[in-house]
């Protein structure tokens, strides 16, 4: 702004010059007489204009700029942290990437301790169900066969009781005389060499 | 015979031991012991005569050989038998023959607790009785 202000006075302090050297020469004095234009006005605007630079620069320029400065300085900061904050976010993900692959890992590991744990459950529970199936299975045989032999020795003991009443009542009406003397004789025999 | 005192077993056993004649009871000399126990009883006759009658009847049992028999048995028999029971247990025995149908055939002989069994019944029952 300042330096714009210099630019725009350059040329009617250069004006001025003219003038006085057209004072010497005529031409800047005609053009100035022309143009109307009064030094004291033009020294006044330019005292003017600079009072107006300076305050301007002063309460308004600078302050602003200072914020500025401010600004950036709290924004470059806010990148810093930003970046610090994203770093630490990067490490805090590997971190917990890292622990959840470890309590996966952890996990895992009781899962399939539970697995074969249960498996082992269940194999000695199968082993002792068949077991006890196989021990029943031996039990019910042996009685199936006690049972089976019992039948047959009581069918055997009917048997041989049926044929003796058979035969008793057979002989008992064949039987002659003759044959009971014949039979007594024999035993007689028996009876004597005793 | 266990119920009966001591002194009256020893009685008993002494007037049996008169009654015997050569191993066998004596008719008379069974009447010559009641006829003297009539004159002179003992302490305590009724239970001495008890006594006396079932010793007497052992005595007669163990000289009898009881004959049950299916058919007909002839007397050649029943002598062949009594002489080889004489034999076995040393003292005469004699034979009293009883029919008895249920054994079919063939005889059973009981002489005092012993009993010799020959019979078809008989030999059907320990078939039975294997089986």
């Amino acid at each position: 702004m300042f330096s714009l202000f210099l630019a725009a006075t350059t040329p009617a302090h250069e004006a001025v010059t003219a003038h006085e050297g057209a004072a010497s020469g005529g031409l800047v004095h005609d053009l100035v007489e022309k143009f109307g234009i009064d030094a004291t006005n033009v020294g006044m605007q330019l005292l003017s204009f600079t009072i107006l630079a300076y305050v301007l620069y002063r309460f308004a320029i600078k302050p602003t700029l200072a914020t500025m400065d401010e600004r950036n300085h709290q924004i470059e900061a806010g990148l810093k942290n930003a970046e610090a904050t994203a770093t630490k976010l990067a490490e805090a993900q590997q971190q917990a990437a890292a622990q959840l692959k470890t309590a996966q890992l952890e996990a895992n590991k009781i899962i399939d301790e539970a697995r074969k744990a249960a498996k082992e459950l269940s194999e000695r529970e199968t082993a002792a169900a068949t077991e006890r199936a196989n021990a029943l299975v031996t039990k019910a045989q042996q009685a199936i066969e006690l049972e089976h032999k019992k039948m047959l020795a009581d069918a055997q003991k009917e048997i041989a009781r049926l044929v003796v009443a058979t035969t008793e009542r057979v002989l008992a009406k064949r039987l002659s005389d003759a044959d009971r003397a014949a039979y007594n004789e024999t035993a007689t025999r028996e009876l004597t060499a005793v | 015979m266990s119920a009966v005192p001591a002194k009256i077993r020893a009685f008993v056993k002494q007037l049996v031991q008169l009654s015997l004649v050569d191993g066998c009871v004596s008719a008379e000399q069974v009447a010559g012991i009641l006829e003297y126990l009539e004159k002179n009883p003992p302490a305590n006759p009724l239970a001495s005569l008890q006594a006396y009658h079932k010793a007497i009847a052992v005595e007669i049992a163990k000289g009898e050989a009881r004959v049950e028999h299916a058919g007909p048995v002839t007397a050649e028999a029943l002598a062949a038998i009594a002489s080889a029971l004489s034999k076995r247990y040393a003292r005469p025995v004699s034979p009293l023959a009883t029919a008895n149908p249920t054994l079919l055939a063939g005889l059973r002989v009981r002489i005092g607790d012993d009993v010799y069994e020959s019979s078809v019944a008989g030999q059907l029952a320990a078939l039975s009785a294997a089986s």
